[in-house]
C-alpha cells in the first residue's frame, strides 16, 4: 500500500492508494457539496444535479456516456448526501484512463433543458418511491427537527414542490459555484497507475477555473434536538410502525467518534447487541438498531425502531430503558470486547476491497486532508478502552433531549 | 488468471469446495443444506425458514447467546439464509480465525437443540419479518410474480406465509429437522487464505461422522394464473412481468442472459434508455435472470406512479417485444465486458468467491475456472444469440402490478 498525492495549479487534489495485489481500480470525485450548502429554493438541487451529471457534456451525450461506462466494463454510479455529492467506477486496471476520462468529463456537464425536465420527473418517482416506503419519510422529519433550522435539517431529495419549481438556470449557477476544483478532489484506489491519474488529470480537470468563494454555510450546529419530542406520521395502510429518534453525538472532527460507533455496536448493532437480544430476538419488534452518524460539525446517535402500532411506546420505552441502564452502570467486559473484535473485523475486511477503500480514503480526504491506511484505523480500534466508551456515554446522554419521529398506521 | 481450486467428497456425500486466493487476509465459507422451502409441505408455508431460525438458538454445548458472542468474538461476519432449496450458514472473517468458525457451524446444522422454550420468540421473529415485507412494494411484487410463474412449491415465498406460519409448533420444526438436515447433497465452500488439506481434515472431523438418509425429491406442481394485480394503497404502482428462460446449467443460458442484459441490464440498456432517459418515466426499472436448478425466469420490474404506469407497462413490453432480430454487436460486446469485468472483480471477495463456487456445484456439479467462464463469454457471437431468440422468443408472459389500480395486459401477451 502506498498514499500519493499531487495537487494542481487551480486547488485540485488528486490522491491514490495504490494496492499491488488489487485486481481492479476504483476512481472518484468527491465534490463539497450537498444538501446543506442549498438555500429553500435550491432544496434538492445537489442530488437532482448529481443525475443531470449523466446526462451528458456539450460533447458527449447522456447515451453515449452510459454506453461507455458499459463498454468498460464499469461498475458506476453516485450518491448524494448533506455534505458530499461523489462519482465513482470501478474498472479493471486496464481501463484506468477510460474510466478517469469520461468522469472527469461529466464533472462540466451541458445541463440541457430538456434533459432537465424529463429528470426532473425521474426524481419526482425517486422521491414517490422513498414515500411509499419504511420508514415513509420518518428519517427526514426526525432530521428536520433535531437540527430545526440549520441547513442539515434538509432533505438530501427535496419535496415534490421544490423540485417542481426549481429552474434551470439556478442548477447552473449552483454547478458553477459548488463544483470548483478546490472543492473537490479525485481520488483512486486499488490498482493505480498514479503518474497517469495526475497527467489525465492535468489535461481533462487542469483547465477547470477555481471560484473566490467557495466556503459552505457554517452555522453553529445545535448541540442538542432543536424540536424534542415526538411527531408522528399516518400512513393508514402500513403494516408496521416505524420510529426514528435522534439525539446528539460526536461530530467527524470529535476525538470520540470512534468509541461512539464503538458503543452503537454494543447497544445496538443488527445483531448480538443489547437491542438485539431484548427485542429483536424476543420477537417484539422487526427491528431496534442504534447507530453513529457524524457530519462535519454535528454527530447523531440514531435508533431505528419498527415493531406493531399498539407496541411502539412500550418498545421505545424499552430501549430507553436500556439507554438509561448503559449510562448508570457502564458496560460490561465482554460485550466490549465482542463489539470491539466485529469493529476490527469489519476494518480488515472492508480493506480489502478497492471500492470499499475510495469511500474510505476520498471521504476522508475530502473533509479532513487525512488519510489513514487500514492498519491504522485498526490500532485506532483496537486502542480503544471502556473508559473510552464511558466517556461517551457520561458525554451524549442517549436517554436525554432527543427528536422522535413516528410513522405508521396508529396516528397516536 | 491463475487459480486454484479444489473439491473433495466426505462418504457421507457433502462436497467440500475450495478456492486460495493467497492475496487475501480473509477466508470466508459457506454450508449449504438441502433443507430449503420447497419441503415446506402443504399449509406450513415458512417451516424451513422457522427452523433456520431455531437452528440458531442453542446447538451443541452453546446457548444462543453464546453462538453469536463466540462467532462475533471471532471477528466472524455471519449471515444465514433460507432458500427454495437450501438452508445457508455463512462467515467472513480473517482468515486465522477460520478454525474457530467452523466447529461453531457444525454445531448449529448437526446438533441444533431446538428449544421448546425459545420457540415462539423465533416464530415470532419470522413473523415480524413478514409483517416487514408487507410494507416493502417492490418484494410483495416480486413475491407475487414468482408465485404465479413457477411450479409450485418453488414459486411459494421462502420466508413463509403468516397465517400458516403461525399454525407450525415446535414438533413440526423438530421433524423437519431430522428429517431434512442431513449431510446427502450438502455443500461446504470456502475461499480466501485458505490451507485447503488443513480444511478438509477438518471437515472430516467435524461433519465425516454425520449420518442420514437424504428426503424424497419434490415434484413440480401446477402454476398458477399468468397475470395478477394485488391491491396497493400508495402512490406507486409496481409492474413486474416474467417470462421462461433456461436455467444456468443448460448451454443456451449464456445467450439467454445476454439477451437479457441487452433488454435491461446496466444503463446502456434497451429498458433503462427509453423508459427511464428518455421519457422519465421510472426511477428503477431493469431486467434480470432468476435461476433453480430445473428451470429459470426473466424478469423486468419497474415502478412509477399510477397515472403513468400503463404507458410504463407498454414501453416495456413494446421493447421485449422489439428483441429477437435487433441486437447489434457493440450491445453484445457491452454486455461481454461488463461480465467479465465482475468476473474478474470477484477475485477481490473472499465472500463472492465462497458464494459463486457453491452456486456452481448445486447447478452445474462443477467448478468452472474463471478462464472457462472468461472464455464462454468470447465464445457468444450476435448470430448464436438471435438464433437463440429465434427458437425461444419471449412468450407466455406472466404480469402483476400492485397498486390502485389493475393494468390493461393486452390480449396475447399472456398465456
Amino acid at each position: 500500500m502506498a498514499f500519493l498525492r499531487e495537487r494542481l495549479d487551480n486547488g485540485l487534489e488528486v490522491i491514490a492508494e495504490t494496492s499491488a495485489h488489487a485486481v481492479s481500480t476504483s476512481v472518484g470525485f468527491f465534490v463539497n457539496t450537498g444538501s446543506r450548502d442549498e438555500s429553500d429554493l435550491l432544496w434538492g438541487t445537489s442530488h437532482f444535479l448529481e443525475h443531470m451529471i449523466f446526462k451528458g457534456t456539450e460533447s458527449v451525450s447522456g447515451d453515449e456516456i452510459n454506453r461507455r461506462f458499459d463498454a468498460m466494463g464499469a461498475s458506476a454510479n453516485a450518491y448524494t448526501a448533506e455534505e458530499d455529492t461523489v462519482y465513482y467506477a470501478t474498472v479493471l486496471p486496464d481501463r484506468q484512463a477510460d474510466a478517469v476520462d469520461l468522469i472527469a468529463r461529466m464533472m462540466r456537464p451541458a445541463l440541457r433543458e430538456e434533459d432537465f425536465s424529463t429528470e426532473k420527473l425521474v426524481i419526482l418517482e425517486e422521491i414517490r418511491m422513498y414515500d411509499d416506503q419504511p420508514p415513509f419519510g420518518a428519517d427526514d422529519q426526525c432530521r428536520a427537527a433535531f437540527f430545526g433550522d440549520h441547513p442539515l435539517a434538509r432533505s438530501v431529495l427535496g419535496t415534490v414542490e421544490s423540485i417542481t419549481a426549481l429552474p434551470v438556470e439556478a442548477m447552473r449557477d449552483y454547478h458553477h459555484r459548488r463544483y470548483a476544483p478546490g472543492t473537490m478532489v479525485l481520488a483512486a484506489t486499488g490498482a493505480v497507475d498514479f503518474p497517469a491519474l495526475v497527467a489525465d488529470a492535468r489535461r481533462l480537470c487542469g483547465g477547470w477555473e477555481s471560484q473566490p468563494d467557495t466556503t459552505r454555510l457554517r452555522p453553529d450546529a445545535p448541540d442538542r434536538a432543536a424540536r424534542p419530542g415526538t411527531t408522528r406520521i399516518v400512513r393508514p395502510s402500513a403494516t408496521l410502525e416505524y420510529g426514528v429518534r435522534m439525539s446528539p453525538g460526536p461530530s467527524e472532527r470529535h476525538a470520540d467518534r470512534f468509541a461512539a460507533k464503538l458503543l452503537a455496536a454494543v447497544l445496538g448493532d443488527s445483531s448480538g447487541s443489547r437491542l438485539y437480544w431484548a427485542l429483536v430476538d424476543s420477537g417484539d419488534a422487526e427491528q431496534a438498531t442504534l447507530h453513529h452518524h457524524e457530519f462535519l460539525d454535528a454527530g447523531l446517535f440514531v435508533t431505528q425502531l419498527s415493531c406493531d402500532a399498539d407496541a411502539i411506546d412500550t418498545q421505545f420505552e424499552r430501549i430507553l430503558e436500556i439507554y438509561r441502564d448503559a449510562a448508570t452502570r457502564g458496560i460490561a467486559g465482554p460485550e466490549f470486547d465482542q463489539a470491539r473484535n466485529k469493529l476490527a473485523s469489519r476494518v480488515v475486511l472492508a480493506g480489502e476491497r478497492p471500492r470499499r477503500r475510495l469511500f474510505e480514503v476520498g471521504g476522508e480526504w475530502a473533509h479532513a486532508r487525512t488519510y489513514r491506511t487500514v492498519a491504522e484505523t485498526l490500532g485506532i480500534v483496537e486502542s480503544l478502552t471502556r473508559n473510552d466508551v464511558q466517556q461517551v456515554l457520561e458525554r451524549w446522554r442517549l436517554d436525554e433531549s432527543a427528536s422522535i419521529v413516528l410513522a405508521g398506521p396508529s396516528g397516536g | 488468471m491463475k487459480q486454484t481450486l479444489f473439491s473433495a467428497t466426505l462418504d457421507n456425500g457433502i462436497t467440500l469446495l475450495g478456492e486460495d486466493l493467497p492475496d487475501l487476509e480473509s477466508a470466508a465459507v459457506a454450508i449449504h443444506v438441502p433443507a430449503g422451502a420447497v419441503h415446506d409441505g402443504p399449509g406450513r408455508c415458512g417451516l424451513a425458514t422457522l427452523a433456520g431460525e431455531l437452528c440458531l438458538r442453542g446447538a451443541g454445548q452453546r446457548d444462543s447467546r453464546r453462538i453469536v458472542e463466540d462467532l462475533e468474538n471471532a471477528g466472524v461476519q455471519w449471515a444465514h439464509s433460507v432458500s427454495a432449496t437450501h438452508a445457508s450458514f455463512s462467515g467472513a472473517m480473517v482468515a486465522r480465525r477460520l478454525p474457530d468458525a467452523l466447529p461453531i457451524f457444525a454445531d448449529i446444522v448437526r446438533r441444533p437443540r431446538l428449544p421448546p422454550d425459545e420457540f415462539d420468540a423465533a416464530r415470532d421473529m419470522v413473523l415480524q419479518g413478514l409483517a416487514g415485507t408487507e410494507d416493502d412494494p417492490a418484494h410483495r411484487t416480486m413475491l407475487a410474480l414468482r408465485q404465479i410463474h413457477f411450479p409450485a412449491p418453488w414459486g411459494m415465498p421462502a420466508e413463509g406465509l403468516a397465517a400458516e406460519v403461525e399454525r407450525l409448533s415446535c414438533a413440526d420444526v423438530r421433524r423437519f429437522c431430522s428429517t431434512h438436515l442431513l449431510p446427502a447433497g450438502s455443500i461446504i465452500a470456502v475461499a480466501g487464505r485458505i490451507d485447503w488439506p488443513d480444511f478438509v481434515a477438518r471437515c472430516t472431523r467435524l461433519f465425516g461422522d454425520w449420518r442420514g438418509d437424504p428426503p424424497p425429491p419434490i415434484a413440480p406442481g401446477p402454476r398458477g394464473p399468468h397475470s395478477r394485480h394485488v391491491p396497493h394503497d400508495a402512490q406507486q404502482t409496481h409492474v413486474a412481468i416474467a417470462w421462461s428462460q433456461p436455467p444456468y446449467r443448460d448451454d443456451a443460458s449464456h445467450e439467454a442472459t445476454a439477451a437479457l442484459g441487452i433488454l435491461g441490464g446496466g444503463s446502456s440498456s434497451r429498458l433503462f434508455t427509453e423508459v427511464r432517459e428518455r421519457r422519465g418515466l421510472c426511477y428503477t426499472v431493469s431486467a434480470g435472470y432468476q435461476t433453480h436448478r430445473d428451470f429459470a425466469i426473466a424478469v423486468c420490474y419497474a415502478g412509477t406512479t399510477a397515472a403513468r404506469a400503463q404507458e410504463t407497462l407498454d414501453v416495456i413490453l413494446a421493447e421485449i417485444e422489439r428483441l429477437p432480430g435487433t441486437i447489434s454487436a457493440e450491445e453484445l460486446d457491452r454486455i461481454k465486458a461488463r461480465a467479465k469485468s465482475a468476473l474478474v472483480m470477484q477475485q477481490e471477495s473472499s465472500a463472492a468467491r465462497a458464494g459463486s463456487l457453491g452456486r456452481q456445484w448445486y447447478h452445474l456439479g462443477e467448478m468452472r475456472t474463471l478462464a472457462e467462464e472468461l472464455a464462454r463469454y468470447d465464445r457468444l457471437t450476435v448470430a448464436a444469440v438471435e438464433d437463440w431468440l429465434a427458437a425461444q422468443p419471449p412468450k407466455d408472459l406472466s404480469v402483476v402490478s400492485l397498486g390502485h389500480e389493475a393494468l390493461e395486459v393486452p390480449r396475447g401477451v399472456s398465456a
